[in-house]
């Protein structure tokens, strides 16, 4: 970066060029949140919380690690929670700095995220009592995977990323899988390929960003 | 083309700092505006500097400077606006022809 007090020095058209080139680079540079901050606290949360589900709750009620079975399900509980304050709060802090439409959008986007897992837990909630012990952990898991899948699909349209939106419909593909092949299997393929994948978009979208 | 016939640069943009300052700024999507101290970190200026061209680009009507509150806090706003964006993009086309003169701006 140049910080010479020749400031109102004219320069000639071809380094005035890279110049405006340069600080472009830099401003794009400095002003997009680090993509790893809305995936990986997610992509961590998944990949722990779902490996202890299907450890404790395999396929066909196999146990492959006996563990008091509210193990898992605070883990899960306590990993989401962690993870969407963390994206929460970091989320607001990358757009503190610019106000006009860009933040309106993403506080936007972030209320819909916590409006809608509010609702559907409500739903959940609700009906839990009438369904059976076997299907309850595939309600929850396979009802909010559906919610994600579908907010990071929105999520790709709202900001016309494709990476997002990819990660959104396999996501939802994934989730539809793993509830065709039952309680244990959802857990593994989420663990895996959701929490798995979410750490690697994560890492594709931060080699991609501009550095 | 003839030697008069190049096109002139803006005498406000054409100084380096404040090019690098509208630069900078016509990265913040239309009708965006970026916090002072963060512009300031962007561009490694220091705040009376940048104050001092930002002076000049408000006075030339291509910046809009909002001074307001978030929350308790003064908060210093800084935007391009958008007789700033077109001076910004025929500047950028001046440039261009003048390096390839053959090519129409």
């Amino acid at each position: 970066m140049t910080t010479e007090h020749d400031d109102d020095l004219p320069m000639d058209p071809a380094e005035s060029l890279r110049l405006i080139e340069r600080e472009r680079a830099e401003a794009e540079r400095k002003l997009t949140p680090d993509p790893r901050i809305f995936l990986w606290p997610w992509g961590f949360a998944w990949l722990i919380s779902f490996s202890l589900l299907f450890l404790r709750f395999g396929p066909g009620g196999r146990v492959f690690v006996d563990m008091p079975d509210w193990v898992p399900l605070l883990v899960l509980a306590a990993t989401m929670i962690a993870a969407g304050a963390f994206t929460g709060v970091a989320g607001a802090r990358s757009g503190r700095w610019i106000s006009g439409p860009s933040s309106r959008q993403g506080a936007f986007y972030g209320i819909t995220w916590s409006v809608a897992f509010f609702g559907l837990s409500t739903v959940l909630g609700r009906v839990s009592q009438f369904v059976p012990d076997s299907e309850i952990n595939l309600l929850w898991a396979g009802a909010m995977v559906a919610l994600t899948g579908a907010l990071h699909m929105a999520g790709g349209a709202i900001y016309n990323d494709k990476s997002i939106f990819i990660l959104g419909v396999f996501i939802s593909a994934i989730n539809v899988a793993g509830v065709f092949a039952g309680p244990g299997w959802h857990s593994l393929l989420l663990a895996v390929l959701g929490g798995g994948g979410m750490l690697a978009a994560g890492a594709y979208a931060k080699a991609r960003s501009p550095r | 083309m003839s030697q008069t016939e190049l096109p002139e640069l803006d005498p406000v943009i054409h100084a380096q700092a404040r090019l690098r300052v509208v630069s900078s700024l016509s990265m913040l999507r239309e009708g965006d505006r970026i916090a002072f101290p963060r512009l300031q970190e962007i561009l490694k200026m220091t705040a009376g500097n940048l104050s001092v061209h930002l002076r000049k680009l408000e006075d030339a009507g291509y910046v809009e400077v909002t001074k307001t509150h978030q929350g308790r806090t003064p908060a210093t706003l800084v935007q391009l606006t958008r007789r700033g964006r077109l001076a910004f993009e025929d500047y950028t086309a001046a440039l261009r022809s003048l390096l390839n003169p053959s090519e129409e701006p």
